[in-house]
């Protein structure tokens, strides 16, 4: 299965790197020629930034958890100031990209660059697979976390007490434990404000030996399935 | 002798505050046996579980009891053999009280399940342990259900955390 559709190789292209010989028409695939073939000869044209630009650039701009349309390329690359809708199809592509690689899971090299079209620019393939690779792990760990899941936890308190009256019995010492769990809702659907909700809970020690037994019991099955 | 019988069904009712039928349906066949009407002998009784109540409330000792008995006007005979009685039911009555003492958000129950996240639209092949649980939760008088996930360290340091607890409050029985 193809990873990227055409247009979107030949919109990786037009990413400057260093000095390039501009080749207009220099194996692009037909059917894919359009608007992009025209594009190329003058965005190979501009002056290009460096390669250490684009290296520290791009984890930013490709960091697959965020949609293409919020990813804007840095206003500082001539690419935006001259072309702004280019530079979105370049970002789109590249976004598809990483995407494709951190779905598959793809960790080596070869993988990676058995991903591009045979005539793609040899430096610039390279360069590609090596940012990629540097950050395949980070944005593998980001999508996990940020997938969807029932609230989470994030963090749990306790307090023991110990009641010495109340309304039915003037005298006593009986403990109890107050437990308070912190819990996130599904970031998915709260964008970038999850809301973290503190509910405060008050176990007898009945009801926390029990638990602790269910408790228990998960941990041995947890256990058992890590033997097998 | 019918003080004995009544005894004990006072006695039945206390231990069992929820039976109020069987303890009204008690009363009356007390009451027909022994030839007595039942509107007296209900003010009667009315009178007579003042003393066990708020004996509970003070944590009084059976001798106390009988005191407070006697005291009231009652025979040595019969109030001893009230004290006998509350000497054997105190500690039920006692964690009755104990346990209508106010709770707030009382854990119910807690249901679990833990499974493995195989894929996901992000990540084709994930692999990655997930531990759901479900605490029912009362709420004032509704019961309210709430769904957590933890991860694996999440769920370990939880077991570490509630088992502190425990020994935090075995110390203190």
């Amino acid at each position: 299965m193809a990873a990227l559709r055409e247009e979107e190789f030949v919109a990786l292209q037009s990413l400057p790197e260093g000095e390039r010989a501009p080749a207009a028409g220099d194996g692009v695939p037909g059917p894919a020629a359009g608007a992009a073939a025209a594009e190329r000869p003058t965005l190979c044209s501009r002056q290009a930034p460096s390669k250490d630009a684009c290296g520290s650039m791009l984890p930013g701009v490709l960091s697959p958890a965020r949609p293409p349309r919020s990813a804007r390329w840095p206003a500082r690359l001539p690419l935006a100031r001259r072309r702004p809708r280019g530079s979105e199809q370049l970002v789109s592509a590249l976004h598809n990209l990483t995407r494709h690689v951190v779905y598959r899971g793809l960790t080596r090299a070869e993988d990676i660059l058995s991903l591009f079209p045979e005539n793609f620019h040899q430096n610039l393939k390279n360069l590609l697979t090596k940012i990629i690779l540097e950050n395949i792990s980070a944005w593998r760990n980001e999508a996990q976390a940020s997938q969807i899941s029932l609230p989470r936890l994030v963090d749990m308190d306790w307090r023991v007490d110990i009641k010495t009256s109340s309304d039915s019995i003037i005298r006593m010492a009986v403990p109890t434990c107050l437990l308070q769990l912190k819990i996130q809702e599904d970031a998915a659907l709260c964008g970038n404000n999850p809301v973290v909700s503190a509910l405060t809970v008050e176990l007898s020690k009945e009801t926390l030996d029990t638990m602790l037994e269910g408790l228990g019991r998960i941990r041995d099955q947890l256990s058992a399935v890590a033997n097998k | 002798q019918q003080f004995s019988e009544l005894t004990e069904v006072l006695f039945r009712f206390l231990t069992e505050p929820k039976e109020v039928e069987r303890f009204l349906a008690q009363l009356s066949d007390f009451a027909t046996m022994n030839k007595i009407s039942l509107g007296p002998l209900k003010n009667i009784v009315k009178s007579i579980l003042l003393v066990p109540n708020g004996a509970l409330k003070r944590n009084l000792s059976s001798e106390q009891v009988k005191a407070d008995f006697i005291a009231l006007g009652l025979s040595e005979e019969k109030a001893s053999y009230f004290a006998e009685q509350w000497k054997v039911n105190s500690p039920t009555l006692t964690r009755l009280a104990v346990g209508q003492t106010l709770m707030i958000n009382q854990l119910i129950d807690m249901e679990w399940k833990f499974g493995v996240t195989a894929g996901s639209s992000e990540l084709e092949k994930v692999g990655s342990i997930f531990l759901q649980l479900k605490l029912v939760i009362k709420k004032g008088s509704q019961l309210e259900n709430v769904y957590v996930e933890l991860t694996l360290p999440q769920f370990y340091s939880f077991l570490h955390e509630m088992e502190r607890v425990k020994t935090s409050l075995e110390s203190f029985s």
